[in-house]
Formats: C-alpha cells, structure tokens, sequence
C-alpha cells in the first residue's frame, strides 16, 4: 500500500541533520500536529458558522451577513470578539464551581476526538488501534457537561435542557455506534486508518456508502441528534425551554457551548466522510490514474499531490455534509421529545441492528465485497 | 529516564491523586451531586490508569460505560427525583454507623491482606496494545464464554424488567376511592341534568 | 405471523413514505436557494408603506369636541380625553389628550368613529424607545407631522410588492415612474362613476 508522505520522518530527520537528538526531535514533534489540528478545528467554526448564515439566508431569500468583511466573512470573528469582551455573569444562586466546569467537559472531548480524523494516510494525529471507538467514548461524556450546566444553572428550563440532552445523546448513541459497528465488521478494524483504506482502490464506487446505506442514513440522523441539530434541537427549543441549559450562560461560556456545538458538527460531518464516504479518496483513484499515466505512486510530486488533494476531498466531503446539514434545519420542523425518544429506540435501533445482521450475513456470503 | 518514562511517571501520580481524591469525595461530600460528578472523575482517572497499562480498548470501554452510561444514568436519577425528605433523627443511630465503619474497616482489612500476599512482579510479557481488541474477543467466545454469557444475561433480566416497570397501559386519570378533585372542573359545566319537559325540574 | 409481517410491512411503508416527504422538503428548499433575496437593507433603503397603512395615529388638537367617541370605539379604551365643562360657553374644553402606543393595537377604530376627522393614521411605523413609557403620546407628539420615507434624502425608499409592475419581483432599479399591476383606485372610480349615470337615468 502506498505509505504517503511522512511528515512526521522528515521533520525528524532534518532536526536531526541539524544536530539535535532523536529523542528531543521527536519530543518537538509531538505539539505540532495537535497546534495545527486545534487552529484547524478552530477555523473550522468560522467556516461553518459563515456557510451556516450563508445557506440558511439562501434558503430563505435574505442576503445574511454582508458587512463584515468581504461577504461577511468575518462575522464569526466579529460574534467571537463581541462573546470575549461580554460580561462573565455567574447567576446569583447558581454552583459557581459546576457553572464553570460544564461548558468545559462539553468541549474537551470534542477536540480531544479530532485526534482520530485522518486527512491521508499518514496525516493524523495518532493512528489508534481503537480509534472510532475511541470517538464513540468521547462523544459520551458530553452529556456529563450538559447535565452539570444544567443542574448548576439553578433554573428549571436549564434543567430541562440538561436532562432532555442527557437523554438524547444517550439514546442516539446506541444506533450510532451499532451502525460504526457494521463499518467496523467489513474494514476489520476499529482504526480510522483502516476503515478508510478497505474502502480505496475502487474511486467512487469503492465507498461504503454503497455497501451501507442504511447505516449511512442512521449513522447520519443520530450524528445530527448527537449534535442537536435542528430536527433534534429540542434540548434548547427556544419556544418552550428559553434555550435550554445553555439559558443562564453569557460571554464566553457561553462562546464555548458555541464553538463546542459547530465544532462537533463539523466532527460528525468528518466522521460520516470517513466513515462512508471514503475520507480522503477522491472520486476517481489517483493511483489508478497515476498508473495510467506511467507514473509510479513513491514520486514526491505525486506525493504531495495526493496529499493536499486528499485534505481537499476530506474537507470538501464533510462540508457538502454540513451543507446538507443546513438545509435540512430548514426543512424540517422541530421534533417532540417524545416523537425523538421513539424514533430512537422503536426505529433506528431496530433498523440498526437488522443492518448489523445484514452486513454480517453478507460478510459470511460474499466475504469479496465486504472484507472476508 | 527517558522523556517517556518520566511522562509515565507524572501521569501516574497525577491520575492516582485524582482517583483518589475522587473517591474520598464521593463518600465524604454532603452533596450527593456533587459526589455523582466525582464519581464520573474517578471512573474517568481510572480510564486514564488503563491508558498507562497499555489497555487502550478497556479505557475507551471504562469511559463509554462508566462514565457515559452509568454515571449518567445516576445523575439522572438524583436530578429526577428530587424530593424533599425530612429527616427524622432516629435512635440508636449510632448502633448503624458502628457496623458501616465494622464493615469498612473489615472491608479495609481484607484488602490490605491481599495486598500484601500478592506477589507483585512485573511480568514479563509482552502487552497486546493495539491487537488488545482481537485477544478480547477471541477470550471472550473460548475460555470466557460462561461468564460473558452470564453477563449478557444478566443484563437482559435487568432490561425487561425496566420495560415491565415502566410498560404502564393504563394509568387512570383519577385513583379509585379519592373523590374526583373540582379544582380542574370549569365552572359552566352543567352539574344536573334538566329536564326538557317544563314543570319537571329537579327542584322545583 | 402474517399478521406481523403485514405490520412490518405497513411501518416500513410509513417510513418511505416520511422519507419521500423528507426528500420533497428538502428540495423545495435547496429550490428556494436559487432565488433572488429579496432583502431591504433597512436603515438604508425602506419600503413605502402601503395606502392605509395603519401607523401612528395623528391627533389635531383644536378639531377635537372631546366627545369620547374614540375611547368608546377602541377595544381596550385606551384614548385618554381630559376636559373639563365650561360653564360660560356651554362646551367641553379640551385639556389633554393621549394615547399609550405600546398597548394601542393600531386597529383603526378611533380613527374611523372619530365625528370631527381629526384622528388619521399615518404611515409612520419606527416606534422604538428606551423607555415603555416614552411611547406614552400626549396631544402635542401626536399633533407632529409623521415621518414619510419618500423625504428622507438619506433613505432610498423602494415600492412594496403589490405596488411593482407585473412581472417584477425586484423593487430596485425601478424606472420612476413605473406603472404597479392592475388598476388604479381613481380608474376604478372613474370607471364606476362612468357606469353610474346611466343607472341613475334608467331609474328615474
Ligand atoms: S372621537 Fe374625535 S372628537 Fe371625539 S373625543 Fe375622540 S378625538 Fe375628540
Ligand atoms: S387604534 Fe384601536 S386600539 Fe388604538 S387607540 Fe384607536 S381604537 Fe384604540
């Protein structure tokens, strides 16, 4: 298989040239990729958040934001500034220490699992050997961090949002994770890595989402119900809970249930691209092109090629995801919670386990086509 | 020491205080909120010590479970039912208290003895690290077979009987034998029937 | 068992169904995001306000027989009339008079009853204040001239939809003197009144 670029060896190797140690070499390493994975994730939200205007001002014939900077490109910056400089109010008979810590133990853990999103073969952080699962875990601590903002707000619609949150991740959870675990069945591996690469060599038509539909739907809808996208926002349905837990936070905790909720979209997003969509395959094999056109697959210039354009499609993938995302907030009305807590468990998680059954039976029968 | 040793290190005595102080938090704390977030501390430095065990699947297991499920599903009961109980003192308390602390300390005792009979040596082999996953698995349907059985029906008992619990057909609007509250009545709502036939009425 | 299956079968159908709606939704609004906005960048660009646009009422002081009409017509009687009797002349004296804008429901009553004419709506709608009780209009504010957006050399005022020729969607870049779809009111009066004298002789 086609090892890609090293990043990570030539950076060594050239401090080395420099006369500095491996060891400390590699100890200066270490930071680089998680600086560039947190400013990426980052602007990621700038991103999002000016597509998200964008498209929805689209949707619903306005213009969106237009004045700051070109095309409003800088609104987030500007909501970001206004966020920072705003007064941090603690309300009176609020838990001043859990009040804090909550929005917290809502964003780490969503940074912390962009350690597992690969953008090519040798580009991500660490390639763990339980890597998706290692995702899985993470997204479940975030309800921990919803119940305490909500409890510690000392406010019933907070409460509210707190345990109807709580309640959400936890049930979406299930099919979430039985739908990675099909994926899993056919790559073999829990590791990202992996999963991507059983899908290459075929372009297009090498992608999971052909060998599981249905699981590329569920997964998607409980990554939007983990989320709290709109279909499933109830956890801050401004008409009955004010805006649920997040209700008694201002500036910058409040920033940070913000960034952590565009974040994790853009995180699920990169997820299902990775997931069903082939992360950082192209449409058409590069290799199978390159061999086509007689030039071998370890040539630097290729190399870096596939690289770049491998970040491209991972990106470009995700955010044709979070576009989708956006115009289905548009369509779809707000569900009840009753309506969410039986769509979970009475229809995905049936489906999702017939889906697992599936895949396993079509593994047995066809071990070809879905990884023997 | 290498740079990763001493990570290791630093790691160590920092997840032990926080497993530690947890614990000690979650018993002594007043506050039963706050002793279920510590817990979640603890059951999250534990996944750490996994981490430094080179069990990175358990890990992610201990946080997905414990953590995610368990921990939250206690939250959720102490923030549901939130009733307020008065406490009456009650006598002869302290006969209770005394046997807690017997226990504890028998409890104490007894792990303290296996302590120190274990012989605790390093052992030699190599740890699975990333192919962790495949030796569970392969453990868990050869000599574990019985007990992951076991497990799995252990907790399909504890299913069903949440969902007999909570299945309810039927909840009538008003409890046999409490007489039907007028709170919620409207007012207009005729009491009596009338007669249409004049000089019948009821009253009259 | 067939019985089932017919089941699964039916919810199965639901489902595709919900999902076709699903799909059916999401075009329409991936269809809308072809169109043009059809923003008014407002402090900037306004829109005329419509012919009997029911905006802040304008009160002529003198004109008034302070005969409480208006209070009697408005649905929460909110005109505030303040005379007292003058004994020389035999009339109401007319001291004060306001209306609260932040409970008035613009419905028009007052102005529509009123035996003098001289309440009228105007076209001015920007109410906005710090205070609630700033909104609280006595005889001299609501005796001011109302705003009109057609004078306000800083604002580019732009025709509401129905007042745009046929066809046009778009209110800017409109040649100034466009004529709107369909008949004008006086053409309809005209029309009316060109209709009328026959009827009347036919009659007579
Ligand atoms: S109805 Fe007209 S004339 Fe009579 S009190 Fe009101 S404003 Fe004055
Ligand atoms: S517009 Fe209607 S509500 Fe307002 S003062 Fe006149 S009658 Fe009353």
């Amino acid at each position: 298989m086609n090892q890609g670029i090293d990043l990570q060896g030539s950076f060594v190797n050239a401090l080395v040239d420099l006369g500095i140690s491996p060891g400390a070499a590699s100890a200066l390493w270490l930071p680089l990729p998680m600086v560039v994975i947190l400013i990426g994730a980052t602007v990621s939200i700038f991103v999002t958040v000016w597509l998200e205007r964008k498209i929805s001002a689209a949707a619903q014939q306005r213009i969106g934001p237009e004045f700051a900077g070109p095309l409003g490109t800088l609104q987030a910056a500007a909501d970001g500034i206004k966020l920072i400089f705003k007064e941090d109010i603690t309300p009176a008979k609020a838990d001043p220490i859990l009040f804090t810590l909550g929005p917290a133990i809502v964003v780490i853990p969503v940074f912390l699992s962009y350690l597992i999103v690969p953008f090519g073969q040798n580009l991500v952080i660490t390639d763990l050997g339980v890597g998706i699962f290692l995702w899985i875990a993470l997204s479940s601590i975030a309800p921990i961090g919803l119940l305490m903002s909500g409890y510690s707000s000392n406010n019933k619609y907070s409460l509210l949002g707190g345990l109807r949150a709580a309640a959400q991740s936890i049930s979406y959870e299930i099919p979430m994770a039985l739908a990675v675990l099909a994926v899993v069945l056919m790559s073999n591996s829990l590791s990202t890595i992996d999963i991507v690469n059983q899908q290459s060599g075929y372009g297009i038509l090498g992608w999971n989402i052909w060998r599981q539909p249905a699981g590329f739907l569920i997964f998607w809808i409980a990554a939007l119900a983990e989320c709290e996208r709109l279909p499933f926002d109830l956890p801050e349905a401004e008409e009955e809970l004010v805006a649920g837990y997040q209700t008694e936070y201002t500036g910058m905790k409040f920033g940070l249930f913000y960034v952590g909720s565009y974040v994790n979209l853009v995180l699920s997003a990169l997820i299902v691209s990775i997931l069903y969509l082939g992360g950082w395959e192209s449409p058409i094999s590069v290799s199978w092109l390159a061999s086509l056109i007689g030039v071998s697959e370890t040539t630097p210039w290729l190399q870096v090629i596939t690289a770049s354009l491998g970040i491209m499609m991972t990106l470009f993938k995700a955010y044709a995801l979070v576009f989708i995302a956006v115009l289905l907030r548009w369509t779809m009305p707000r569900i009840r919670i009753d309506q969410l807590l039986d769509f979970g468990w009475k229809f995905l998680l049936p489906v999702a386990l017939v889906n697992l059954l599936l895949t396993a039976a079509l593994k047995l029968a066809f071990p070809v086509a879905f990884g023997g | 020491m290498t740079l990763a040793e001493g990570v290791q290190l630093v790691a160590f005595g920092i997840l032990t205080a926080m497993t530690l102080g947890g614990a000690l938090g979650v018993v002594l704390l007043d506050n039963i909120v706050y002793s279920a977030f510590l817990l979640g501390g603890v059951f999250t430095s534990m996944a750490g010590l996994y981490i430094l065990l080179n069990a990175g699947f358990v890990a992610a297991a201990q946080v997905l479970v414990y953590v995610g499920a368990v921990n939250v599903l206690i939250l959720f009961g102490i923030m549901l039912v939130n009733k307020e109980q008065e406490f009456t003192p009650i006598k002869q308390a302290w006969v209770g208290k005394v046997a807690t602390g017997g226990v504890c300390v028998g409890l104490f005792a007894l792990l303290t003895a296996s302590v120190l009979n274990t012989p605790w040596a390093i052992s030699a082999e190599v740890p699975t690290g990333e192919m962790a996953t495949v030796v569970i698995g392969i453990h868990f349907f050869t000599d574990y077979l019985l007990p992951f059985e076991l497990a799995s029906v252990l907790l399909l008992i504890a299913l069903i009987g949440a969902i007999v619990l909570a299945r309810r057909e039927f909840i009538p609007d008003v409890a046999p034998g409490e007489p039907a509250s007028e709170a919620l009545q409207l007012p207009e709502r005729p009491r009596e029937l009338v007669s249409s036939v004049p000089g019948s009425e009821p009253g009259r | 068992m067939l019985g089932f299956l017919k089941q699964v079968g039916d919810y199965a159908k639901e489902s595709l169904q919900a999902a076709k709606y699903i799909g059916q939704g999401l075009s329409v609004t991936f269809d809308h995001m072809s169109r043009r906005p059809i923003t008014v960048q407002y402090p900037y660009e306004k829109l005329i306000p419509s012919e009997r646009f029911r905006g802040r009422i304008h009160f002529e002081f003198d004109k008034c027989i302070s005969c409480e009409v208006c209070v009697r017509v408005c649905p929460i009687n909110l005109p505030v009339v303040d005379w007292d009797f003058d004994k020389t002349t035999k009339k109401k004296n007319l001291k004060h008079y306001s209306i609260d804008f932040g409970v008035c429901i613009f419905c028009g009553n007052c102005v529509e009853y009123c035996p003098t004419n001289c309440l009228s709506m105007t076209e001015e709608y920007e109410l906005a204040s710090y205070d609630r009780h700033e909104l609280n209009y006595d005889n001299v504010a609501l005796g001011r001239l109302p705003y009109k957006v057609t004078q306000d050399p800083m604002v580019t005022p732009l025709r509401e939809l129905a007042y745009l020729p046929k066809g046009v969607m778009d209110p800017h870049d409109l040649p100034p003197n466009a004529r709107r779809a369909g008949q004008m009111p006086q053409e309809i009066l005209e029309a009316a009144q060109k209709a009328a004298p026959k009827e009347t002789k036919t009659e007579s």
